[in-house]
C-alpha cells in the first residue's frame, strides 16, 4: 500500500499540510482541525510532521469498543467511522504516537484517512518533506521504531 | 477439537477471533445468556445520552459467526463439569469441550440497603438494564445515582445532558476513588457541581421508601432525605463465577490464570472481567475489569487454546472519559506511592492537570484532567510504562524526546 512518509530534515514548518488537511476535513482552515500536526521544538531545532502510520496491527482498531475503526480495503488506511464513533476516546489513549485527535464539535475521534488515496497534505507540501509512496511494509515496524526511540532516550 | 466459549462480549469474541487466526477447522460454540448479536457495554451510556442510536450498540453483524465458522447459542451456563469436560446449560443441554474459555464478565452488586430493589431501581451494566433505564431518561425526571465510580458518573452525565435532575451519592469523601487521584477528582467534582449535579459525598444511605405516587425516597444517615423517580446503583461488581462452584477451580478476586490465561483446571481458560490476570507492573495479579484488558486477555487465551505461542505482558489499567465538559484519564500507578516521585506539568492552566509518576526514573503511571490533547501524552507514555524504560530528562519534554528520536531514526521512516 502507499503511505505518507515524512522527512523531518526537509520540513520547514510552513504548516501548509495542516491547513490543507483542515480544509479537506471541514472546508475551513483551522489548524486544530488538522489530522496531521507539525510540532516544532525550537531548543533542539527539530520539526516533526506527525500523522497516522496506519499500523499493521493497529491497537486503536483492536480496542475500539464501538467497532468504529476499520481498514479501508482500497487504500489500506485505518479509518474512523464518525457515524459509529461514540467519542469514548479510548483510541486516543491507545495510540502510542499521539496521532488520533478529538473533534470537539462532533464529539468524535478523528485521524488521517489518506483522503481516499490522494492525501491533501502531501499535495500541498512545499518542501517535499511529505511523500505518498508505495512500500511493502511501511510502518509495519513503527512499533520497532518506537522501541528504538525508547532505547535511545 | 471441540471448543466452547462462554460469553460473546469483549473477551469471548477477542478469544474467538485470535483462535481462528491459528485454527480454522476445530468446531467452536459460543454460549451467551444475552442476545446472540453482540453489543458493547462501553457504548451504553452514549445511547442513554442520545449520542448514538440503538442499532449502533451492536458491534458485529448477523453473518459474523458464520464468517468465523462458529456457532452461537443462547443459554445460561449453570454448571461446569470438569471431569466430564462439559458445561451444563439451564435448559439441560450438555456441551462437551476439549478447550473451554470462560469469558463471563462481571455483574454489579447491591449494597444491603433496605428497600433497594424493585421498579425504578436499576444498574447500568447490561443492555437489559439500559432498556429499563431508557424510558426514565426524559427531561424533568429526577435520578439519584448511588456511587461515584466511572460507570455511575457516566450514567449521571448522560442524565444531566438529557435535562434530568441528577444527584450523586458517595459514601466516601471524594469521587472516583479507583480511577482518579485527589486532585483530578476535585477538578471533576468542581465541573460536575458547576454543571448542576447535586453531589453529596460522605453520605450513607440508610433506607429507601416508596411513596404512593411511585416515587422513591432515600433516607440518609445524616438525617436528610431525597425524593427521586429512579435510582441507578453503581456500587461495585463481582466476577460471574457461580457456575464454577464445587469444581476446585482456583479463585481469588477472580478466576486465577497464568500468562497463557490457563486456569487451574485442564483445558479451561479464563479472560476478561472474570479473570485475575498478571499485572503490567509485575506486582500482584489484578482484576482490572476494563475493556482493553478484556480484549488483550481474550486474544491471549484464543491463541493459547489453538496451541499458539502467547504470553501476556500483564494488564495495564487505563481509563479515559469525557464528561461534564472535562476529559479525565489515568494509566498504571497514578497514585503517589512509597518510593515514587511525581512530575506535574506546571505550565498548564489551573483547571488542567497532568501528572507522571516515576520510580527510579521509570514512569509507572500518569493521570490527567482537562483537554483531549493530554490523553495523547498518556498514550505516548504507555509503551514506556510497559517496557519500564527510564525517562531521562524532563518528562515535560516527552513530545520533544519522541521527536528527536524519530529525527534520529528518520531513515527508517523514509526508506521503506
Ligand atoms: C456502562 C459501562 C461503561 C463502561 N465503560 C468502559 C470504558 O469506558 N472503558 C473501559 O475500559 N471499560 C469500560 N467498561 C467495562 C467493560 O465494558 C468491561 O471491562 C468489558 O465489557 C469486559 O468484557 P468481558 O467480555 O470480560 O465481559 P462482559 O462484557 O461482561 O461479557 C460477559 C459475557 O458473558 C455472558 N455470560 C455471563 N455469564 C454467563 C452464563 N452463566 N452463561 C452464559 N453466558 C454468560 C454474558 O451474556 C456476556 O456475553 C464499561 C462497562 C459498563 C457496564
Amino acid at each position: 500500500m502507499r503511505f505518507i512518509t515524512m522527512d523531518v530534515t526537509k520540513c520547514v514548518v510552513c504548516r501548509n499540510c495542516e491547513y490543507a488537511c483542515s480544509f479537506q476535513q471541514t472546508g475551513d482552515f483551522r489548524r486544530e482541525d488538522s489530522n496531521i500536526r507539525v510540532e516544532y521544538y525550537d531548543d533542539v531545532k527539530i520539526c516533526l510532521p506527525l500523522t497516522c502510520m496506519h499500523c499493521d496491527d493497529s491497537w486503536c482498531l483492536e480496542i475500539c469498543p464501538a467497532s468504529a475503526i476499520t481498514r479501508n480495503v482500497k487504500t489500506g488506511a485505518i479509518e474512523i467511522n464518525s457515524e459509529r464513533c461514540a467519542g469514548c476516546k479510548m483510541c486516543i489513549l491507545a495510540c502510542p504516537f499521539g496521532n488520533i485527535h478529538f473533534d470537539k464539535i462532533n464529539m468524535v475521534s478523528r485521524k488521517c484517512n489518506l483522503c481516499e488515496g490522494e492525501p491533501n497534505c502531501v499535495s500541498f507540501c512545499i518542501s517535499g518533506a511529505l511523500q505518498y509512496t508505495e512500500s511493502k511494509n511501511s510502518y509495519q515496524n513503527n512499533r520497532q521504531i518506537f522501541q528504538r526511540f525508547i532505547e535511545n532516550l | 477439537m471441540q471448543v466452547v466459549i462462554i460469553g460473546n462480549s469483549a473477551a469471548g469474541l477477542s478469544g474467538l477471533e485470535a483462535f481462528r487466526k491459528k485454527d480454522q477447522s476445530s468446531s467452536v460454540t459460543i454460549v451467551t445468556r444475552e442476545g446472540e448479536v453482540p453489543y458493547s457495554k462501553v457504548l451504553l451510556p452514549y445511547y442513554l445520552l442520545g449520542k448514538i442510536p440503538y442499532a449502533n450498540l451492536f458491534t458485529r453483524d448477523k453473518n459474523y459467526y458464520a464468517r468465523l465458522n462458529a456457532k452461537c447459542i443462547t443459554g445460561n451456563v449453570v454448571k461446569l463439569l470438569p471431569e466430564q469436560q462439559a458445561v451444563l446449560l439451564e435448559s439441560g443441554t450438555l456441551l462437551p469441550y476439549d478447550k473451554l474459555l470462560i469469558a463471563t464478565g462481571s455483574s454489579p452488586v447491591k449494597p444491603p440497603i433496605p428497600g433497594l430493589s424493585g421498579k425504578g431501581i436499576y444498574h447500568l451494566w447490561t443492555l437489559a438494564d439500559v432498556e429499563n433505564l431508557a424510558p426514565y431518561y426524559n427531561k424533568g425526571k429526577r435520578v439519584v445515582v448511588l456511587g461515584s465510580g466511572f460507570v455511575s458518573l457516566q450514567g449521571a452525565w448522560a442524565a444531566l445532558s438529557r435535562g434530568l435532575d441528577v444527584s450523586v451519592i458517595e459514601l466516601m469523601d471524594r469521587i472516583m476513588p479507583r480511577v482518579l487521584d485527589d486532585h483530578a477528582a476535585a477538578l471533576l467534582a468542581t465541573r460536575m457541581i458547576k454543571s448542576g449535579v447535586d453531589l453529596r459525598i460522605n453520605t450513607f444511605t440508610r433506607e429507601i421508601e416508596r411513596t404512593g405516587d411511585e416515587k422513591l425516597v432515600l433516607h440518609f444517615k445524616n438525617g436528610k432525605s431525597l425524593t427521586s423517580d429512579f435510582i441507578i446503583v453503581g456500587t461495585g461488581v463481582r466476577p460471574n463465577i457461580e457456575f464454577t462452584a464445587g469444581t476446585g477451580l482456583k479463585i481469588d478476586a477472580g478466576i486465577v490464570v497464568n500468562k497463557q490465561m490457563e486456569t487451574t483446571l485442564p483445558g479451561v481458560y479464563a479472560a476478561g472481567d472474570v479473570a485475575q490476570v498478571p499485572s503490567a507492573s509485575g506486582g500482584d495479579p489484578v482484576v482490572h475489569a476494563l475493556w482493553p484488558t478484556a480484549i488483550e486477555t481474550g486474544s491471549i487465551a484464543g491463541t493459547a487454546m489453538a496451541s499458539g505461542n502467547s504470553r501476556y505482558r500483564g494488564s495495564l489499567n487505563m481509563n479515559v472519559t469525557q464528561m461534564f465538559d472535562i476529559t479525565v484519564a489515568s494509566m498504571g500507578e497514578f497514585m503517589d506511592i512509597e518510593g515514587s516521585e511525581s512530575w506535574t506539568d506546571e505550565n498548564l492552566p489551573e483547571d488542567q492537570y497532568l501528572k507522571i509518576v516515576l520510580k527510579d526514573g521509570v514512569p509507572i503511571g500518569a493521570i490527567c484532567a482537562g483537554g483531549s490533547e493530554l490523553i495523547s501524552t498518556l498514550g505516548m507514555l504507555r509503551p514506556l510504562i510497559r517496557e519500564k524504560v527510564q525517562l531521562q530528562g524532563n518528562p515535560g519534554m516527552l513530545k520533544a524526546l519522541l521527536a528527536s528520536n524519530i529525527a534520529q531514526h528518520q531513515q527508517t521512516f523514509i526508506k521503506q
